[in-house]
């Protein structure tokens, strides 16, 4: 007999669909007169999307998980980055997807390339940047481009100096959008689309604690299909209410009933970087020993927002209605929007050191009542990478055991699925001293 | 009570039998292609070397990188577990161990009973493999059992520079023809893969004793290099290429009966969940 | 003092960096601060008593790295900070880090965790350098760094100490240029490994002591003739390089560097801070508007590269045969710029060689390599 009651969620169907109409309005979007631009999966889509009319955009780093999961295809791909463009095999995987779909003119999600009207992206890392530069390169070099910088400093030196430097850009931005595609900001919709990305941010920081509760309601499995609509449009209204107003309350009920991700739960593990996304098998492995993620700082702030409270807990960051702030004009919308990403958006400290990282995790680790800790030494994403060995220094210091395996999130070809099983069987029958309760 | 350990790995095939803790029969060869018949073969030269039926054993466990392949095996752990059930019943004062197979080099932090606390593999790269080893005796034109006693005799350190096994084997090359003593090339060697180990096992933590078995442990000129890159002493039991066995063979006679973890490749799963 | 001397004595500060750093620090009294990454303004420290010194590998397998820094980190990071774990920068006062790219950056962070340097800062210097709002920003970030220099060190920074800062680096840019114009030449009086040693010395000794021999360099190098032939005249252009032995083997088969693009090399030194009566902005400008690193070489509207240009000029100016393109194992900036930069230089009739390298590399590879596309470009020039 199971140890919890367990059940899939009740907005998962939603989930797959918003994904999927996503993509789908992006091929299309020329059919209907709507704009189409790239950028990346923090590129403060709340801008573009406030441009009149309808727009679409298709954020680089989600795409490239798709292809990866589909080792044949991330395969094919890769290798047209690697042998026709040229690129190096160890640059960033869904970079390497990204730009060998170009390559190929194929669009994953079927069809040719869709060539778009702009590029309005952020940088951060040392790739983002030059992602899309190459790739305006390999299209012709015609496309529209404009990049902005986030790299103001880590979360507790955010200052109005910082946010000065980003907003200053943003309004650069505007004026590019505004030039290239002789359409206007609606303010309006800029302000609402602020709002949206807050209630993104926030409902799904939110939906992350009560991944505190035992049995964790939520396993990373599952969680990582519902970030995922964060890095494609936090701004899009539909999304917005999917987070707050769909999955928050379910998780919510979830945890009061006691409704576990894993009926058997036993053991409760911290993750860290993106999984090899053509290998979650190895989530649904674990769990045959009842070993369930229930944490990891890239699952909860790729899009949520958090921040250090008084006490020195790692907790939601405020919505604007917490806040008490309405939203007066464009200004105040984009000096908000830029406030939340640089003060709020945790994913981004490890840029500025170990001891970051370090301290965030190992916060996570006790407020989510981790026993172990599973790292996947992700080699294909140095941003998420960052300190990983830190990490498992600093975990181990806590007390818990910490395996890693070196993989990658997207190239199977750096990921043996064989091999990593004989270390997981290790950690688990050995160091953690786990029985198998389900086949 | 009689039980068997049996140690499959990439190139070899280590058997042992014992009794109460006494080792009967220790048997070895190599791998091959088909690793199920090795094991069968092998298995048959311990029994005879012990004076055993096969009714006779108890429990039957198997480890290394092919155990699963072992069908006539009672149950299988995994080979770091092991080592640990090995070096601990050999040399109880062990906290660190250190393995260098053919295909696999990797560090093992133990507890004072033999639980694995933390381990680290050298991922991926033949040049900290006892491949590496073999590689470079062809290169130097030296029967690989050679190397040891030739690096044992070079009183100076070269650095190798290639860090790639491809590599290192024609910078050997261009030793040779620079006229460097081959004791100094061979100690050369065995530094570079002594870097990358003791830099695995770092990962884990170097606390004493520090262990190492393995087939290449065999060679002194390498334990040599890894003492003095480690800066510390490290302890060779005898024949350390079958302290895997013996742990398997420590673990069936213990009565862990680990459940088999199916070797087959598993099917690639539809992931209605949806892609992210 | 003559060229070749004064060229030893900068190869002896390389070769023995931590033994003259202690010296300085006995000789002076001051600090001396490591740094992982030319945009750290120098000139702030030059300003005050804070001796700046290059943070280098030591060119040997960075076994005491690897707990902290798995291997995909580039060989360089993490050989830098096998030294400091080591123990080899126990002279240090204090150690910093900016905004540059990740592999650094992980190097500083488990420094920070695991070596005993008393002081640590991070600089935040902006990726969108070609932005206006870059320069404001960084302005506002040296603000803030000489606040915290002034508190380390216990003094004040003026106005004109900052003067003094400027002084001492464009000086010493300005020789170091003037010393490469010289490698335009027919007969370069000095190999590229020497020019880069001077590059690598720079960072690593107090700049004031290398003004006064590279002033004596600039008088008397060019009656300086080298017993050899300049053969191919080549450029190097990629990430961090302080691999001699490679240059050295390269121009003893028949090549010359006669120029560079890397920031150990002309990219470090190559743009002046344009004075300024807004001292702290006029430095800000300096960084924003030098040469780039590739993670900072993007537009904010286009996706134009201007170190593309720099150097495809670079080439023209010292008349360039070939480039050598070197790389950093997993260095993804230069990764991410190779493959265009090799389209654009083959365009122009510029051929090319890409290398890995490691914290060592295999000279006898390489050497058959590199003889193969020397001789790929004396054969064309028999065609041309």
């Amino acid at each position: 007999m199971a140890k919890y009651k367990t059940k899939g969620l009740d907005c998962w169907n939603r989930a797959k669909e918003l994904r999927a109409r996503y993509y789908e309005d992006y091929k299309e979007a020329p059919n209907r007169g709507a704009l189409r631009w790239e950028g990346g999966a923090w590129s403060f889509d709340a801008i573009p999307q406030a441009l009149e009319g309808e727009v679409h955009g298709l954020t680089e780093e989600p795409y490239g998980a798709s292809i990866g999961a589909d080792p044949a295809l991330q395969v094919r791909y890769q290798e047209a980055a690697e042998g026709k463009w040229g690129c190096a095999r160890d640059l960033c995987a869904y970079l390497r997807n990204y730009w060998g779909s170009i390559v190929l003119n194929e669009f994953a999600f079927g069809g040719e390339w869709p060539k778009a009207d702009f590029i309005f992206q952020n940088h951060i890392c040392c790739t983002h940047a030059k992602w899309l530069q190459v790739a305006d390169e390999i299209e012709g070099g015609n496309i529209p481009y404009f990049c902005f910088d986030v790299g103001a400093g880590a979360y507790d030196k955010i200052g109005e100096r910082q946010i000065n430097y980003v907003v200053e850009q943003l309004y650069d931005g505007i004026d590019f959008l505004e030039k290239v595609t002789k359409r206007k900001i609606v303010d309006e919709k800029l302000i609402q689309n602020v709002k949206n990305t807050y209630d993104s941010a926030c409902y799904w920081a939110k939906a992350c604690e009560l991944n505190q509760a035992i049995p964790a309601p939520l396993d990373e499995k599952t969680m990582f299909s519902l970030y995922v609509l964060g890095t494609l449009e936090k701004s899009h209204k539909d999304i917005a209410h999917f987070y707050k107003d769909e999955l928050y309350p379910e998780v919510k009920d979830r945890v009061a009933n006691k409704i576990a991700a894993v009926a058997d739960e036993q053991c409760r593990v911290l993750g860290d970087s993106q999984p090899p996304w053509g290998f979650l098998r190895v989530f649904r492995y674990l769990e045959k020993y009842g070993i369930v993620s229930v944490a990891s700082l890239y699952t909860f702030s790729l899009i949520g927002w958090w921040k250090i409270d008084k006490a020195g807990k790692l907790v939601p960051y405020p919505t604007l209605e917490e806040q008490g702030i309405t939203i007066k004009d464009r200004d105040h919308a984009l000096r908000l929007l830029a406030e939340g990403e640089l003060k709020g958006k945790l994913m981004w400290a490890p840029f500025y050191g170990a001891k970051y990282k370090n301290d965030i995790v190992t916060k996570i680790a006790k407020q989510w009542k981790c026993d172990a800790s599973i790292i996947h030494l992700n080699r294909g994403c140095e941003g998420t990478a960052q300190h990983q060995m830190e990490m498992k220094i600093a975990v181990q210091n806590l007390g818990l055991p910490v395996m890693t395996f070196e993989g990658n999130m997207a190239d199977e070809r750096e990921f043996d699925e064989g091999r990593t099983k004989r270390f997981i069987d290790l950690f688990v029958t050995e160091t953690l001293g786990l029985k198998k309760v389900a086949d | 009570m009689i039980s068997a350990g049996i140690d499959v790995g990439g190139k070899n095939v280590h058997i042992v039998i014992t009794k109460n803790g006494t080792i009967l029969a220790r048997v070895g060869g190599p791998t091959g292609i088909n690793k199920a018949e090795a094991a069968e073969q092998l298995y048959a030269e311990a029994l005879k070397q012990a004076g055993l039926k096969r009714e006779d054993v108890t429990q039957v466990v198997a480890t290394g990188s092919s155990g699963p392949r072992v069908t006539f095996a009672n149950g299988v752990i995994p080979d770091a577990a092991a080592d640990a059930r090995g070096v601990i019943k050999l040399i109880p004062s062990a906290r660190t161990i250190i393995d260098v197979g053919a295909e696999e080099g990797r560090a093992i932090k133990i507890s004072p009973e033999g639980k694995v606390l933390d381990f680290a593999i050298n991922e991926r790269c033949a040049a900290g493999t006892g491949t590496f080893v073999d590689t470079m005796s062809r290169a130097l034109e030296v029967p690989v059992e050679e190397m040891a006693k030739l690096s044992l005799k070079s009183t100076r350190s070269i650095p190798m520079n290639a860090q790639c096994a491809v590599f290192g084997e024609s910078e050997v090359v261009s030793l040779i023809h620079q006229k460097t003593p081959k004791p100094d090339i061979a100690r050369a060697v065995h530094d570079a893969i002594a870097g990358r180990i003791s830099s695995v096992a770092r990962i884990v933590g170097l606390e004493k004793d520090v262990v190492m078995i393995g087939g290449v442990a065999k060679n002194l000129g390498f334990v040599e290099s890894l003492k003095r890159d480690l800066g510390m002493e490290v302890k060779v039991p005898d024949d350390p290429d079958f302290v895997g066995a013996l742990g398997a063979a420590t673990a069936a006679a213990a009565g862990v009966l680990e459940e088999k973890v199916e070797a087959k490749v598993v099917e690639k799963e539809k992931i209605e969940e949806g892609k992210a | 003092m003559e060229a070749s001397e004064i060229l030893k004595q900068f190869s002896d500060v390389w070769e023995l960096r931590h033994e003259y750093a202690k010296d300085w620090k006995r000789r002076t009294g001051g600090k001396v601060l490591g740094y992982f990454c030319t945009y750290e303004p120098e000139e702030v420290l030059y300003s005050t008593n804070v001796l700046p010194v290059r943070i280098l590998g030591g060119h040997e397998a960075p076994t005491l790295a690897t707990p902290h820094m798995f291997d995909m980190w580039c060989p360089f990071s993490r050989d830098c900070l096998n030294q400091g774990l080591q123990g080899k920068y126990d002279y240090l006062d204090g150690i910093m880090a900016t905004n540059c790219c990740l592999h650094p950056r992980q190097a500083f962070g488990a420094w920070t965790i695991h070596v005993p340097t008393p002081w640590n800062y991070w600089f935040v210097m902006p990726n969108a350098v070609r932005s206006p709002r870059a320069k404001k920003f960084l302005r506002g970030e040296l603000e803030e760094f000489k606040k915290a220099i002034e508190a380390w060190t216990g003094g004040k920074i003026a106005d004109k100490d900052l003067d003094r800062g400027i002084d001492i680096m464009n000086t010493n840019r300005r020789l170091m240029k003037q010393v490469y114009e010289l490698r335009k030449a027919d007969n370069p009086p000095l190999t590229g490994a020497e020019a880069m040693t001077m590059v690598w010395a720079s960072q690593l000794m107090d700049k004031r002591e290398q003004n006064d021999l590279l002033k004596q360099l600039v008088a008397t190098l060019p009656q300086r003739k080298l017993e050899r032939n300049t053969g191919v005249r080549l450029m190097i252009v990629g990430s961090e390089n302080d691999d001699r032995p490679f240059m050295e083997m390269v121009e003893s088969i028949g090549g010359t560097f006669v120029i560079d693009d890397h920031c150990t090399g002309s990219r470090y030194f190559w743009d002046e801070v344009v004075p300024d009566k807004d001292r702290l902005q006029a430095i800000a400008n300096r960084y924003c508007d030098r040469v780039p690193c590739p993670n900072k070489d993007w537009g904010m509207e286009d996706i134009s590269r201007k170190r593309f240009t720099h150097i495809l000029q670079l080439a023209k100016d010292y008349r360039v045969q070939g480039v050598i393109l070197i790389q950093q194992k997993f260095c993804d900036p230069h990764e991410l710029d190779i493959p265009s930069l090799r389209r654009l230089l083959e365009s122009n009739g510029i051929p090319c060689y890409f290398l890995e390298f490691e914290v060592t590399v295999p000279i006898g590879q390489f050497r058959i390599r590199v003889e193969a596309f020397l001789e790929q470009i004396q054969a064309e020039e028999l065609f041309v």
